[in-house]
């Protein structure tokens, strides 16, 4: 007896008994579908988030610094071993320490020359961009400039944003005005902390406005007895070793094109922090480039520019670690939060399954409902196995007609389900969304069926009915063939 | 000729409670092939559990026996079941026919278990109804045939296989008389011209007389008169 003749028996024998192969399918239908439902709310609501996440540019980047963070001593930039896988854990810590955000060349500045040292320069950058699955490297630039308005001025600091950060972090919301256009524009975002400060009205209304930005330069003395430098913030007791530096003040323009609602803290992972204000990133590298900040910058301006920290982006989250890693291997101080990622999809994978449980109790009831119609088939049909076996049907035989329709009905209640789940999530779906939005809330897919759960819950719906099926298909198959004729 | 049959003080016990049933109390007899054997006795005789042995259907308590030189009574399920399926073809009184199947279909459902290719199934299956007397009413379900016409598709189901050995359990039981000459006809022509090897149970000692070309006769479980015709 072939599959294929044990296939054409077991669909004609639930062709026999519509009704029942109907309400049995159906109520694996109900348990399939409250399955698929539950999961697919599960996946849906994970990759909501996990899109979001990623979208913020936090999972792809990669902190790295060249100081140790164990210790104070350390921090100062006197790294000369290759970071410890440890050290990861320590490093949101020890960062605020190392690397203080206003002194942007600290380590270039700070550590002593005998020691050999990683400088975090344009050529670790280079090496690190050389990385395999690294999209982007880019230095983090926080130049301390002033800036004026109309009757305003306040020092603070400017950050080089890189076009590709549009749309990720702080930069997913303006208040108003929209991200830079180019690289090279004279343009500028505000926070929208600052805007209030700069302004009395609407902070909107400074979008397209010119904000004036200055910052100080030192050069070669034209002469020793030139006029002392306008506006330096120099102390006086230092003016002497200042003999042949001039500090000059520069003043540039920029048109303001955004007002950026969310003021993050410094420093944030990725692309996406915000300060007070923003500059495009080739600008912010410009105005490093021969800006002076201290007596220090001034006297060591030959020396190759150092960064405190750079901003590695990976080219998908998923390349994160491996990134992260290589770069320790070089022998820099690296962080990520895709960790944190991990743990959260851990998480999703606990709510999955505790969904699945939840969804598996219709399950339960429904296959108790294919034993019960098989039972009951084997009770109406004894005389017919009898038969089949007194003209020569094995046990092995009778067990696979058996086992072959109770997999039929969780096939069909499997396919039924499912489709019966995605209705039920599209509703629930649209009538969540009109809710969320009626809320000021911006609409998302809540449920996501993916391929491998349409797979999966058929294949589960089957697996279910099969072992459903066992018990009834050996009693089926253990009938005595002389009982089952003399049964009426 | 070899023999077909060899039983060798044959027992078939059953537990009925507290008590003990000797359906079979210690038979022996011989069955050459292409022989007819009528099995006369009364009810509860003995017969159809001989006959329920034979066809591989139980398995025997003690003693040997053995059907084309294989000892059933050593044979496991799946091999009984292989027995049934190619050594014998059963008849039964109440025809027992699958009833959602029409004629061909129960005809080939036989053919199905010994792995028969599809197209084969169908067109012998076809013809073996032809044989019987039933052509043109392969697709007509049981339900639409009178008891003759039954009895027939269960013979046709019967031979599907080719089996050497047919038993017939009552097979006129329950058939008018007039049916009943047409299938004792038919059965004595699959002996006498197919060379069959058949053994019947019957009550009609008349009819088994004319028919068969031996009877035994058994009571309690025991073979008490053995007659050649």
């Amino acid at each position: 007896m072939t599959f294929m003749d044990t296939l054409k028996l077991a669909f004609s024998n639930l062709g026999q008994a519509k009704l029942r192969t109907i309400l049995t399918v159906s109520g694996v239908a109900v348990g399939i579908g409250a399955l698929s439902c539950m999961v697919s709310f599960g996946v849906g609501v994970e990759d909501q988030l996990v899109s979001r996440l990623t979208g913020s540019g936090m999972f792809d980047s990669i902190m790295v610094t060249n100081v140790q963070f164990s210790g104070r001593g350390a921090a100062r930039g006197r790294r000369t071993a290759p970071a410890r896988g440890g050290e990861r854990g320590a490093a949101p810590a020890g960062r605020g320490a190392a690397a203080p955000a206003d002194t942007p060349d600290t380590a270039g500045a700070d550590s002593p020359a005998e020691t050999p040292r990683l400088r975090l320069d344009d050529e670790a950058i280079a090496k690190i961009a050389a990385l395999p699955n690294v999209k982007s490297v880019l230095p983090d630039l926080r130049v301390p400039v002033q800036v004026s308005y109309k009757g305003f001025q306040e020092m603070t600091f400017a950050i080089g944003v890189p076009l590709s950060s549009a749309h990720e972090g702080g930069f997913q919301t303006f208040a108003a005005g929209s991200f830079f256009a180019n690289e090279t524009d004279d343009a500028c975002m505000l926070s929208l902390d600052l805007a209030k400060r700069v302004t009395t009205e609407d902070p909107k209304t400074l979008v397209g406005q010119k904000l004036t930005i200055s910052y100080a330069t030192a050069s070669a003395k034209s002469g020793a007895t030139a006029a002392p430098p306008p506006a330096t913030d120099v102390p006086e007791g230092l003016a002497g070793i200042l003999t042949t530096q001039q500090i000059n003040r520069i003043e540039t323009h920029c048109t303001i094109v955004g007002i950026v609602e969310r003021e993050t803290a410094p420093g944030l992972f990725g692309g996406g922090s915000v300060s007070s204000v923003m500059i495009p990133f080739a600008k912010a590298k410009a105005i490093d480039a021969v800006q002076v900040t201290s007596l220090q910058s001034v006297l060591r301006q030959n020396e190759p520019r150092g960064y405190s920290t750079i901003t590695v982006k990976a080219s998908s989250p998923s390349h994160t670690q491996d990134v992260e890693d290589q770069i320790k291997k070089l022998g820099y101080s690296a962080f990520s939060l895709n960790d944190a990622l991990q743990g959260a999809k851990r998480a999703f994978l606990l709510l999955d399954i505790f969904l699945s449980l939840v969804g598996s109790i219709a399950l339960v009831v429904s296959s108790l409902g294919i034993i019960n119609t098989m039972v009951m088939s084997i009770l109406e049909r004894t005389r017919e196995i009898g038969i089949m076996k007194a003209i020569g049907g094995s046990d092995r035989n009778i067990r696979g007609i058996f086992l072959i329709e109770a997999s039929a009905i969780g096939l069909l209640g499997g396919v039924m389900g499912v489709s019966l789940g995605w209705v039920v999530s599209r509703i629930i779906n649209f009538a969540a969304n009109w809710w969320i939005e009626s809320q000021g809330g911006s609409a998302g897919n809540l449920f996501s069926l993916p391929f491998w759960l349409i797979g999966g819950a058929i294949s589960f719906s089957v697996l279910v009915s099969l072992l459903a099926g066992l018990y009834p298909a050996r009693r089926a198959a253990r009938l005595d063939p002389i009982q089952a004729l003399r049964h009426d | 000729m070899p023999a077909a049959i060899e039983i060798s003080q044959l027992k078939k016990h059953y537990r009925m409670g507290a008590s003990i049933v000797r359906a079979l109390d210690g038979i022996s007899m011989t069955v050459q092939a292409g022989e007819f054997v009528g099995l006369l006795g009364a009810s509860g005789s003995g017969k159809s559990t001989l006959l329920n042995l034979l066809a591989g259907l139980d398995h025997a308590t003690e003693g040997s026996l053995n059907v084309f030189g294989q000892d059933l009574s050593k044979m496991s399920r799946e091999q009984l079941s292989q027995h049934r399926r190619h050594k014998v073809g059963i008849i039964f009184q109440s025809f027992n026919l699958v009833s959602t199947m029409t004629a061909v279909e129960n005809v080939a459902l036989a053919m199905m278990f010994a792995g028969v290719a599809r197209g084969e199934r169908q067109s012998r299956a076809t013809k073996i109804l032809e044989a019987v007397g039933l052509g043109g009413r392969g697709h007509h379900r049981p339900r639409e045939l009178s008891g003759g016409e039954q009895q027939r598709v269960a013979i046709a189901r019967a031979l599907a296989n080719e089996p050497a050995l047919l038993l017939a359990d009552e097979p006129t039981g329950n058939l008018d008389s007039k049916t009943s000459r047409e299938i004792l006809a038919l059965l004595t022509e699959l002996h006498t011209q197919h060379g069959k090897t058949i053994v019947m149970v019957t009550h009609d000692a008349a009819m088994a007389a004319r028919l068969t070309q031996r009877t035994v006769t058994m009571l309690d479980g025991q073979i008490i008169a053995e007659t050649a015709a």
